[in-house]
């Protein structure tokens, strides 16, 4: 049972891919898309139900598993290689090298016929991601069957390149479960350089100049981090005689000869995550279409980086490390944080705030406690699913009105009722108690209490993150009073991941004790042997604080019921025109003034930026090198 | 949930607003004197959140009222879990639920006043949060949790170890209280600053929503200044009293200034008083 | 609902927010208009408040004459006051054109705009002229304020009517 479960989530997603890639109808596509996603997301149902196991498979087709994953390890590596020179890149082609040699010497000479035993250990961390990974992945899967369409018909496309797309999109579903999954630290690298290409190729997939720029940009960088991986393996074996995650953070290791591994590890997870300074590649990569976005760049590949740390975290605990690896995450929430008040574009808005909520859940893997890591791992959970949902959004909206700029999405309520609710819901549950997002953040914020640094660096970035939440959801309601408002024409396929992943988002935090005991408690249990919270009376409560969650989601449903009601109340006769010291025009709906010589002026506003301070000319350079300065710092602690 | 705590939730819902009435009343009254005036009755806020009940209903958007309703009762909310002595933090991140949606409906009704206004307050928010979560942590580190009760079993008095974060908590209680120099967005009495800022818009009965919602919140910082000397009775409303008046006088004495330099200031000067009380604390 | 409609009824005469709005005056009668405000004078002390935006108003106070140009600024700031709404016209100007009915610009008073409910006639009216104006205008925002309870709401007919009756209101 568990070997087919385990081959549907790793090989299944592989084949499908093929199929895609093949497969000339569309129709025919989408049911296989959809059929992969529905299997994917039933296996990861199945195997939370089952529980934590260790698992090593013996053979595939008659062939050792680890043999291949080595081939493909190194066909992986002679692809991007090859893509380096196609592009003439010097660097990605060094940086693959750099991969290629140590890694053939290791493979070769140094660890021949190591056996890693389990291959794959599934704790409840494992099961989460891959909870995740299924089913917020495949609902954005089935939409982009939908958005692909309409995307290719905006530009015009006379081939289409959807089967490419689908065959990248899906593979990278495989990828992830691999990668969450595996306890050799090879085959998890294997993984991890999959989704590396994935990622390249799906943020080129458009092939504009940009968009080749930008994957170029996006996969040196991540070389970069599989680089500093490839160090951490061969270090890690010269030093521990291990290539097992289980012995790495069991501590069955003495933790002095795994201090410079960790943090290269850790480093790699920074460059997958896209912190400072290496968040121009997530930034770049918007420009790939919406469910790129929304899977890759949001809820599941940079969660593999903050994966990759909060696994390694029990066994750096109590380190100075640990405690820089916290003080990075804070900056980088609090720099990025910043860095998003200036922006009015969607995306940018969003991928900010992705970088934002990565830091915090670094921060919380590097305070290191058992309340801090219940944070790290909520806000893994909370995060992917209301991220998701918010690029979804967007993408339904760029191809409703032809533009991403949040100062177009004024007054959205009136062309698009439905998913500016949806929208709007998936911000409230970003930003709002008491919903999951700000449940991790409290946590974390109270865990940080002892590191002074990092609080103050936390405070001030959780004030930022109201600004620009706030006034996108306040703008997209700034229309005139409509009482007959129709819905908006939208397809189901589109519309119901859209309405799923909305509801999701409120279901899960309204269910998160419930998660929270029977998902989160195991692993703490299982790495630091204390507790973190405890339930009381639907209050989530330990020596430090208490939230009050139940409570307050009562007072709230009561308080939405009563609002909704009495704003039904008003009719059309209530209705007046805006205050513009009496030169607005008569009639209602019409936003006009009377200017001079009586022409009529149409009514502007716009947000303010403030990009004389948060603006990216003038942030960036001064954050990447604050940065870059803290990464040294860490790294000369390990190593002296 | 046992009788005793419901019956301390239900009196605070009723007696919060009444005792908000009378503070703003009382507020007004001595700022007349300061002036040299006699100024309104003592009662003067009830008559004027009655009066607005009764005119008819006007609104720009229906998302407003929406939004003035989920304001009022996150406030009420935040207040009763000051209350039954819930956690620090919590209560601020509630209280922020109001704050957001107030600017959510301010932006929902298209005018310039009203944009500009909710502009303003995003920005005002941004100044106080960091402070007032700093505040929190103060109080943390000194009695070792986050939860109103550890305050109240600590002992001593907070004023003795957080003097400068007191002082950092009156500028955000300016703030909030929307006085001088800091009345940036929408500014109390009926001061105009780009006509009524955020509230512009309101009128009627949602205008009184949103004056009683002002006065849970007005009770929930005093009740937060309060704490800093929770030790009895007569120290705390001896504390209240002092802050209050001092805080008029400062309404009185300074004029409005410009978010721009709201942000500097209170970003360099409340950071610096927080570093400094809570590297004290580190230190004794 | 009786308890409640007498509370409503006595809060409307003692929290009289006001919204002044020059016409096209000289700023004289706007001098004593302010000069009401300060302390010599305190109308806060019955509870008045200058508020600037009509949809917060009870009262507005109309100075200056009315020609084409703010006529259209004039009727757009009366709409938007929730009823029940009293109008007070004060100085000649503002009752009838004053000295400068004849102009070629001037259409006259503020009652060809806007239905008015006390004149306060004067050039400028002393501070002592527009309280009690303002006072007397107050009776008749009672009598409006029981239409509004009674649900006989923004009908501007109705309160034409209203107007019909109120010619002895003069000082």
């Amino acid at each position: 049972m568990l070997d087919w479960l385990m081959g549907i989530s790793i090989l299944l997603p592989f084949v499908a891919a093929i199929l895609c890639l093949f497969i000339k109808n569309h129709g025919v596509r989408g049911f296989i898309v959809t059929l992969t996603g529905l299997t994917l997301a039933i296996s990861s149902i199945m195997l939370l139900n089952y529980g934590p196991f260790s698992y090593t498979p013996e053979s595939l087709l008659g062939f050792d598993v680890g043999m291949l994953i080595t081939i493909a390890d190194f066909l992986l590596l002679f692809v991007i290689l090859y893509i380096a020179f196609k592009l003439k890149n010097v660097l990605i082609g060094i940086l693959t090298l750099l991969q290629i040699i140590p890694m053939g010497y290791f493979e070769f000479f140094m660890a021949k016929h190591v056996e890693v035993t389990p291959a794959f250990y599934v704790d409840h961390l494992s099961l989460i991601m891959n909870f995740i990974i299924s089913v917020v992945g495949s609902l954005i899967c089935i939409f982009a069957i939908k958005y692909m369409e309409e995307h290719e018909e905006h530009l015009h496309l006379k081939k289409t390149r959807q089967p490419r797309f689908f065959f990248f999109l899906v593979l990278f579903l495989g990828a992830m479960n691999g990668l969450v999954f595996a306890n050799n630290i090879l085959w998890l690298y294997f993984f991890w350089e999959v989704t590396t290409l994935c990622s390249f190729m799906l943020i080129g997939h458009d092939q504009t100049e940009i968009a080749i720029k930008n994957a170029t940009r996006a996969l040196w960088m991540n070389m970069l981090g599989g680089v500093a991986f490839v160090s951490a393996i061969i270090i890690l074996f010269m030093n521990a005689e291990t290539l097992s995650l289980q012995d790495i953070v069991q501590k069955n290791v003495p933790l002095a000869a795994l201090l410079i591994p960790l943090a290269l590890l850790c480093f790699a997870g920074f460059t997958k995550s896209a912190q400072v300074p290496f968040q121009s590649w997530l930034l770049g990569a918007m420009v790939a279409p919406t469910p790129v976005s929304a899977l890759l760049h949001s809820s599941t590949m940079v969660k593999a980086g903050v994966y990759l740390i909060v696994r390694l975290a029990p066994a750096f605990q109590g380190t100075l490390l640990s405690t820089l690896v916290a003080i990075f995450g804070a900056f980088t929430f609090l720099t990025t944080s910043a860095l998003a008040i200036s922006q009015s574009n969607g995306k940018r808005i969003l991928a900010y705030s992705t970088i934002a909520n990565l830091g915090l859940i670094i921060t919380s893997a590097g305070i290191n406690t058992p309340a801090a890591i219940t944070a790290a791992i909520l806000l893994i959970i909370f995060h992917a699913i209301s991220k998701g949902l918010l690029f979804l959004c967007v993408g339904t909206i760029e191809h409703g009105i032809g533009s991403r700029d949040i100062e177009d999405m004024r007054g959205l309520y009136d062309r698009m009722p439905v998913t500016t609710i949806i929208t709007i819901i998936g911000i409230i549950t970003m930003l709002l108690p008491p919903f999951g997002v700000l449940l991790s953040k409290w946590m974390a914020i109270e865990a940080a209490s002892r590191m002074p640094l990092v609080l103050f660096m936390l405070a001030l970035g959780s004030a930022l993150t109201v600004v620009f939440w706030a006034r996108w959801a306040g703008i997209l309601l700034s229309s005139p009073f409509k009482k007959e408002g129709k819905p908006e024409k939208q397809s189901a396929i589109i519309r119901v991941p859209l309405m799923i992943l909305a509801a999701g988002a409120i279901i899960v935090s309204l269910t998160v004790t419930t998660l929270y005991s029977s998902l989160v408690v195991p692993v703490i249990q299982l790495y630091y042997q204390t507790g973190s919270y405890s339930v009381v009376n639907g209050t989530i409560v330990n020596n430090m604080g208490a939230f009050s969650l139940y409570p307050i989601f009562a007072v709230l449903a009561v308080a939405f019921i009563l609002a909704l009601a009495a704003s039904k109340r008003v009719d059309q006769k209530a209705v007046c025109t805006p205050y513009m010291c009496g030169e607005h025009h008569p009639e209602y709906g019409v936003s006009k003034f009377r200017a001079p010589m009586d022409k009529w002026e149409d009514f502007t506003a716009s947000n303010y930026y403030l990009t004389a301070v948060f603006g990216e000319d003038k942030l960036t350079k001064w954050v990447n090198i604050a940065a870059v300065v803290i990464l040294i710092i860490l790294f000369g602690v390990v190593l002296l | 949930m046992n009788t005793g705590t419901l019956l301390i939730i239900i009196a605070t819902i009723i007696l919060a607003p009444i005792i908000g009435g009378l503070l703003a009343g009382i507020d007004r009254k001595v700022t007349a004197w300061l002036q040299g005036r006699f100024g309104p009755p003592i009662v003067q806020p009830f008559y004027d959140v009655m009066k607005l009940f009764g005119k008819t209903r006007m609104v720009v958007n229906t998302w407003q009222v929406f939004c003035a309703y989920i304001y009022l009762f996150s406030a009420i909310l935040s207040l009763i879990l000051l209350v039954i002595k819930s956690d620090l933090l919590l209560i601020l991140f509630v209280m922020s639920i109001g704050a957001v949606f107030l600017v959510m409906g301010a932006l929902a009704a298209q005018s310039p006043y009203s944009q500009i206004g909710s502009q303003r307050e995003l920005l005002q928010m941004l100044a106080y949060e960091p402070l007032i979560i700093l505040v929190f942590v103060g109080i943390y580190l000194v009695t070792g949790s986050f939860k109103v009760n550890s305050i109240l079993n600590y002992g001593k008095p907070l004023l003795l170890s957080l003097p400068l974060l007191f002082i950092v908590l009156t500028l955000v209680l300016t703030i909030k209280l929307r006085k001088s120099p800091f009345d940036i967005s929408t500014s109390h009495h009926a001061h105009q600053e780009i006509v009524k800022g955020i509230l512009t818009e309101y009128a009627g009965p949602y205008l009184a929503i949103v004056e009683v919602a002002h006065w849970y919140e007005i009770i929930l910082i005093l009740g937060i200044v309060a704490l800093f000397w929770a030790t009895n009775w007569i120290g705390a409303a001896i504390l209240l009293v002092l802050t209050y008046f001092f805080e008029l006088i400062i309404d009185n004495v300074m004029a409005r200034m410009t978010w721009r330099w709201m942000l500097k200031y209170v970003m360099t000067v409340g950071l610096i008083l927080s570093v400094v009380n809570i590297i004290w604390l580190y230190l004794m | 609902m009786g308890m409640k409609a007498a509370l409503i009824n006595s809060s409307r005469l003692k929290s009289p927010w006001l919204v002044h709005f020059d016409c096209g005056s000289c700023n004289g009668c706007d001098i004593e208009i302010l000069a009401c405000l300060t302390p010599v004078y305190d109308v806060e002390r019955f509870g008045i408040l200058n508020v600037g935006n009509p949809k917060h108003a009870d009262i507005l106070i109309v100075s200056g004459t009315v020609n084409h140009r703010n006529k259209r600024v004039l009727k757009n700031v009366y709409d938007q006051m929730p009823d029940p709404k009293v109008v007070v016209a004060i100085g000649v100007c503002g009752c009838t054109g004053g000295i400068f009915r004849d102009c070629y610009n001037v259409l006259g008073g503020v009652d060809k705009v806007i239905p008015v409910d006390v004149y306060v006639p004067g050039c400028p009216p002393k501070p002592e002229a527009i309280i009690e104006g303002v006072v007397l205008a107050l009776k008749k925002l009672e009598e409006k304020g029981k239409k509004v309870d009674e649900g006989i709401v923004n009908n501007l007919n109705e309160l034409k009517n209203l107007r019909e009756n109120k010619n002895e209101n003069t000082l």
